[in-house]
């Protein structure tokens, strides 16, 4: 997988839910190595502020007949940047490097997998279960299980239903699937059923929650991690989150952003 | 490719191809940046800084954007001297582009050691002394805010190498030049300024700093203002060359500095930026001297009309 520059043309850029964004880019090259778990460094700016890069999962490739022609993006607007980015339209470039990092190792069609997303966290989630399901031929044995906020923050429901996965909805006011925390129903999931995997992207908390629930019932379990960026490559060690082992840091751009929970302090 | 003029500049007794470098810690160890960059037409590559052991850094977070910069406390993570020649040096020896070592010590003898190694090492074409790191034996002061302290480093290890020595200053002092006026005096080949402004910046929600170490170097387009005041002093005060560093974003940035004084420049927080940067300031370099009817960008160098 090597990394490139594009000036990606915006193909689309819409508000699927108050804040939060699709935004499709024409980038073939950099889809043509993107995989599940990998991220993009997004130049949101031109020029000007903010200065630096921002980082964004591929949330899904973009294909027509002759192959992947570009990726797409979903974002929530939280500062700067993502405002910018919020501000573009089709027809606009954005300059984009990737693909980057090391992504979600693929279980195997035998092996039972559960996905658990928080609020946007589920970014990543959605490409992993498309290559889950076509590698084992449907969507026996992936369950998942996404939460947010509220009704409008829940993300990515439709795009596992398509693919034949009904997710649990949780949401902390209850507008929408149960009121509770995602980690809820993921952990009677995995006390009844003691899947061979979990998959986990969001806040810390919950990933923290959710890799003591894998670690108590010794379920193998992949989190992807976010930490401020500057170069994504590698360069600047910038990224650095804490490991379990002292005094050892590990790199999000490099050796993640998707580490196996045991490894990480979180 | 623009081979009608000449971008080649001396920094003492090693001859660069063009005047741009990479800033240590900017472009790891080299490698990292082959995807974007043609390394083989850089000036130079000056590696992430050195120390005798793997040095863990600092806990995270680590960086925090501001206003048109970045703050970074890394706490100089790096592999460590003998790592890095065995396992990193291989690959940039193939290059054509000079390597300097960037190092630092937390006391005298640490940087004598280093020095001691790298002399012997084919393949390093100079050693960057980094001299902004806190001396341990003056409780944690830098040995670079003190121009004794500092001349007493530069000397010790100009004893331990024939290598041409640089000596990257830093800017947290109250006169740079009468930092650079004793390491030029203790032995130094050439000066390079500047490193990181120590800044910091708190999230007032919570109350707490935004890094973990509570302060940090600022870097990016918010000090060149302040690295150009730096060089051009500099380049006055010592009759060594003067690398500028601190901003350098563009061609027409790496211009200020090469009118101020520079001999050459060092391109850091670009990088991160556009990771092609540096060859993008080569080209805008030869551009400028095609534009401007000149031959070679030695005309350029400390020609500043006042
Ligand atoms: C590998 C990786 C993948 C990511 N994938 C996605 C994605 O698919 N969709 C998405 O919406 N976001 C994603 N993020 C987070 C995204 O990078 C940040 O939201 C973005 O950088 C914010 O930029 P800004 O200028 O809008 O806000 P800023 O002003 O930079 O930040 C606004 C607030 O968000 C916090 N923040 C900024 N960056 C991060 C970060 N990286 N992690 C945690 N908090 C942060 C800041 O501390 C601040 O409080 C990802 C981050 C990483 C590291
Ligand atoms: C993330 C980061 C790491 C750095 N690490 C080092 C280092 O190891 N040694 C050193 O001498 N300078 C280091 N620097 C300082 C740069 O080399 C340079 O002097 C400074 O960033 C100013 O240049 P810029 O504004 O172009 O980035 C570092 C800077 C940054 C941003
Ligand atoms: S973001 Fe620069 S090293 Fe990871």
């Amino acid at each position: 997988m090597r990394a490139c520059r594009q000036e990606a043309e915006i193909l689309w850029n819409r508000e699927i839910a108050p804040g939060r964004y699709r935004l499709g880019l024409e980038a073939p090259a950099i889809a043509a190595g993107a995989n599940p778990g990998c991220f993009v460094m997004v130049r949101a700016s031109g020029t000007g502020a903010p200065l630096l890069r921002r980082p964004f999962s591929v949330y899904g490739l973009i294909e027509e007949r002759s192959g992947a022609i570009g990726i797409e993006i979903l974002y929530r607007v939280v500062g700067p940047g993502t405002a910018r980015m919020a501000a573009c339209a089709g027809g606009d470039r954005l300059d984009v490097v990737g693909p980057l990092g090391r992504g979600f190792r693929l279980a195997e069609p035998s092996e039972r997998v559960v996905i658990a997303g928080g609020g946007i966290g589920v970014a990543p989630l959605v490409f992993l279960a498309r290559r889950l399901v076509r590698k084992r031929g449907g969507a026996e044995g992936v369950v998942a299980v996404v939460g947010a906020g509220c009704e409008n923050e829940v993300l990515g429901v439709d795009e596992f239903r398509a693919l034949g996965i009904e997710p649990v909805v949780t949401t902390d006011d209850g507008s929408c699937g149960l009121q509770c925390r995602v980690t809820d129903p993921l952990g009677g999931y995995i006390e009844r059923q003691c899947p061979d995997m979990v998959y986990a992207c969001g806040p810390t908390a919950m990933l923290r929650c959710v890799a003591q629930l894998a670690s108590k019932h010794r379920i193998a379990c992949q989190v992807s991690v976010e930490t401020m960026m500057a170069c994504g490559m590698g360069a600047c060690l910038g990224c650095a989150v804490e490991s379990t082992e002292p005094g050892v840091y590990l790199h999000a751009c490099t050796d993640g952003p998707v580490f196996d929970a045991g490894r990480l302090r979180l | 490719m623009r081979q009608d003029v000449d971008l080649r500049v001396d920094i003492g007794r090693l001859t660069l191809r063009n005047p741009v470098m990479t800033a240590s810690g900017t472009f790891g160890y080299g490698g990292e940046y082959a995807p974007f960059v043609d390394l083989d037409r850089l000036g130079a590559i000056v590696v992430k800084g050195l120390s005798l052991q793997p040095s863990a850094g600092n806990p995270p977070p680590r960086i925090v954007e501001t206003a048109c910069g970045m703050l970074n406390a890394i706490g100089l993570e790096n592999i460590g001297i003998e790592d890095f020649v065995r396992k990193r040096l291989p690959f940039l020896q193939r290059l054509q582009t000079p390597v300097i070592a960037n190092v630092y010590g937390k006391t005298v003898n640490e940087y004598e050691r280093l020095a001691a190694r790298i002399d012997g090492v084919d393949g390093i074409a100079a050693i960057e002394v980094n001299i902004s790191c806190p001396n341990v034996r003056a409780g944690g002061m830098a040995f670079g805010v003190d121009a004794a302290v500092a001349a007493d480093l530069v000397g010790a290890v100009r004893r331990r190498t024939a290598k041409p020595v640089t000596v990257k200053l830093s800017p947290n002092v109250t006169d740079i030049t009468a930092i650079a006026k004793a390491v030029v005096a203790a032995g130094a080949d050439s000066v390079s300024l500047i490193n990181t402004i120590t800044g910091m910046a708190i999230d007032v929600r919570k109350r707490r700093p935004r890094l973990a170490n509570i302060t940090g170097g600022l870097s990016g387009p918010a000090i060149k203002p302040v690295a150009l005041r730096m060089v051009w002093e500099v380049a006055r005060a010592v009759d060594v060359p003067v690398i500028g560093v601190g901003g350098i974003m563009n061609a027409e940035d790496a211009l200020e500095f090469l009118i101020a004084g520079a001999s050459a420049v060092q391109v850091g927080t670009a990088n991160f930026v556009n990771p092609a940067a540096t060859e993008e300031i080569i080209d805008g370099l030869s551009d400028y001297l095609l534009k401007f009817g000149m031959r070679s960008i030695r005309e350029i160098i400390g020609s500043l009309e006042t």
